[in-house]
């Protein structure tokens, strides 16, 4: 079994109208053996951005600490709060210090810009960054939430009904994978405020 | 004369024994109680390159892939024998099904189940109800569960380190009474009162041992074969989706029902957690 | 092969960790501790690569000390398990890591609560109603799933590890003949027998 399979877990995050959405799962596990279900893989960066985190739990860790760091500094040192597309940079900056050994994340980037614009990225283990204008898929169901995000995804959604989308896409993806499940949250990100919400989810 | 030399061209029995065997003329023993025969790859060693084809850790490309992670279990009681398994068919992580029948009604006084190879598994306990009825023709009477094991039990070694991957438990009511046992694909085969396999078996086993009684009534006991399915299915990851329940009886085995594992949680999740101290019933019986 | 189990109750923590010190088939020893207090309310349990683990853990349980002298305070279970989560995701990357796999049971004096972290060699962290590590968590998670509730009573904890205790020497193939159980709550950490 693969590093980045040892845990499993998997985060989606998804555009709609003046609105983002970042989902995860909650599920910790050692290969077949679930450890926990309350696990975050999603971490609040500012105010309007989330990172998510899927991959070895470790590193979702160390690199959830060093992002905290970072983004305070920038806070401190800039007296405003990072943007998402800068957030993004000083991520793939940070995996690629490790290029010759990397922190096995793939992380994926969601939150609203000082315009209250739209901005979802993706990201390899190394920092090759991968911006989308519909959705970003990690994890080890990736595959199964490409596939239904194609499907269900559709442009310009309200927050509710892509809170709806992104809940469904999940929920319907981590059903097909062993590794990820055990309960899910989603964050859908407006100009006004962040709607937070954990689905009730199969448990097996 | 012809005529003559020509039946002793066909066998090397008398003519005694020829007029006896007139009665069976369709009757091939050799072909009958053979092995089924498969093309076995012709190289040098067909053991070893099997291996590298089938087995889990080797690293070759167009490796075979078999179906792993399951939770079955089953158990003697005084009112018979209990089967339970979950449904969930996994190709590496991926779920390849949530509703796969793994009991199998070998007939209708026999079951198996299925842990390992899904494929292996369904055909060498078809094979074993052919068998069994084989037996049951030939002899007026049915085959004892002790006998179908062994059975089966034989067939799977003839092919032992060829790849085959199967672990099973086959029960049933016969004139000793209710039997149970355990055979797998290294040739094992062990009588028992209680086993469970695949890979969450060691999470159901915990709560089957500890809630386990020979004394249980039929309700408690299927409930106890239900709630230990469940558990593990909830701490392994390659268990799931809806869990099978069988009662094995003296008139043969009865199917109790499908629950789904996705509902099951959360009708237990409201349930109170039994008591730990003093001599209180150890699980919820719904009536 | 060690086991280490781990309970948390209303406002306890209940540990429990195997004795035996086995190397290659021989059983060197089987009153071994495999475990630290890492201050009054902390207790840590070890398991893993022979060596590592004590040397580990009293890395961990000094420097912890050396804090609380330096600040005059007593780190809460989060902080000290914090601290350890670093201390092995930095040695992960190293030359030589650790190999250890930590269980972090604590009463926390500040929030009048009990904690328990599950810590594996990698230093992935969570906290955590109940644990186990090696090979008998397999056989315990389920049984802890099946018995333990949030508010559970000391003498129900003991009871339910026992069970616990019991199901590994049925159905575990190796023979952990003894375990050491210990209590941490507002008293501070204490041995008990079951």
């Amino acid at each position: 079994m693969s590093i980045m399979e040892y845990n499993g877990g998997s985060v989606v995050a998804m555009v709609g109208k003046n609105c983002v959405a970042i989902a995860s799962d909650k599920r910790l596990g050692v290969q077949l053996m679930t450890v926990s279900t309350e696990f975050p893989k999603i971490f609040p960066a500012t105010d309007k951005s989330f990172i998510g985190l899927p991959g070895l739990a470790t590193d979702i860790q160390t690199l959830s600490e060093r992002f905290r760091f970072k983004i305070n500094m920038y806070k401190l040192g800039e007296e405003r709060e990072i943007e998402p597309r800068t957030l993004a940079h000083m991520v793939s900056s940070t995996l690629y210090e490790r290029r010759f050994g990397p922190y096995f994340v793939e992380p994926i980037i969601a939150g609203l810009d000082k315009h209250n614009q739209p901005f979802i990225c993706g990201m390899d283990l190394i920092g090759c960054i991968n911006f989308a204008k519909d959705f970003v898929v990690g994890g080890t169901s990736g595959e199964s939430l490409f596939g239904i995000c194609e499907s269900l995804w559709e442009p310009d959604l309200e927050p509710e009904d892509l809170f709806e989308v992104i809940s469904q896409s999940m929920l319907n993806a981590v059903d097909r994978d062993c590794l990820s499940g055990w309960g899910a949250i989603v964050h859908v990100i407006t100009p006004e405020k962040v709607i937070t919400r954990t689905l009730k989810a199969r448990m097996d | 004369m012809d005529s003559f030399v020509n039946n002793f061209k066909k066998s090397t029995s008398t003519w005694e024994d020829q007029s006896l065997l007139d009665n069976f003329v369709n009757f091939d023993p050799v072909k009958e109680f053979s092995l089924p025969t498969f093309d076995i790859p012709s190289c040098l060693n067909p053991i070893e390159f099997l291996k590298a084809h089938t087995d889990e850790n080797s690293t070759t490309e167009c490796r075979i892939k078999l179906e792993h992670g399951t939770t079955t279990l089953s158990f003697k009681f005084q009112g018979g024998i209990i089967v339970a398994a979950d449904s969930r068919a996994s190709s590496g992580s991926y779920i390849a099904s949530q509703t796969v029948k793994k009991i199998i009604e070998i007939n209708p006084y026999l079951l198996g189940t299925m842990a390992g190879g899904a494929a292996d598994c369904s055909f060498w306990e078809r094979e074993l109800g052919r068998r069994c009825r084989l037996y049951e023709l030939r002899n007026k009477e049915r085959i004892s569960v002790a006998a179908a094991s062994k059975l089966l039990a034989n067939m799977v070694y003839a092919y032992k380190g060829m790849g085959l991957s199967m672990g099973t438990m086959v029960t049933g009511w016969d004139k000793t009474g209710p039997n149970l046992f355990y055979v797998d694909s290294d040739g094992t085969r062990l009588k028992g009162d209680l086993f469970s396999v695949g890979s969450g078996s060691t999470f159901a086993y915990g709560v089957l041992d500890s809630g386990f009684d020979y004394e249980l009534s039929a309700p408690e006991a299927i409930e106890l074969g239900r709630r230990s399915i469940y558990q593990a299915t909830f701490r392994d990851a390659a268990s799931g989706g809806s869990i099978n329940v069988y009662h094995v009886k003296q008139d043969g085995w009865e199917f109790i029902g499908n629950y789904d594992v996705g509902d099951l949680h959360w009708e237990y999740q409201d349930q109170p957690k039994p008591s730990l101290i003093g001599d209180v019933p150890m699980f919820n019986i719904q009536s | 092969m060690d086991c280490l189990i781990g309970i948390v109750g209303k406002d306890f923590v209940l540990t429990a960790a195997d004795t035996s010190a086995a190397r290659s088939i021989t059983v060197m020893k089987s009153t071994e501790d495999k475990s630290r207090d890492l201050n009054k309310h902390i207790v840590m349990l070890y398991s893993g690569e022979p060596g590592d683990t004590v040397h580990f853990a009293e890395y961990i349980q000094r420097n912890i000390r050396f804090y609380e002298i330096k600040n005059g305070i007593e780190l809460t279970p989060k902080a000290a398990a914090t601290f350890t989560r670093k201390e092995l995701a930095t040695s992960l990357r190293s030359r030589k890591p650790y190999s250890v796999n930590l269980l972090i049971a604590g009463y926390d004096i500040t929030t009048l609560s009990s904690h328990l972290y599950w810590i594996d060699y990698l230093g992935s962290s969570v906290s955590v109603p109940f644990a186990a590590h090696g090979y008998g968590a397999y056989y315990t998670l389920s049984l802890l799933d099946r018995y333990h509730r949030s508010d559970i009573s000391l003498d129900e904890a003991k009871i339910l590890i026992k069970k616990c205790i019991d199901e590994l020497k049925t159905r575990f193939i190796i023979n952990l003949a003894n375990f050491k159980i210990k209590v941490a709550d507002k008293d501070g950490i204490r041995e008990i027998e079951i």
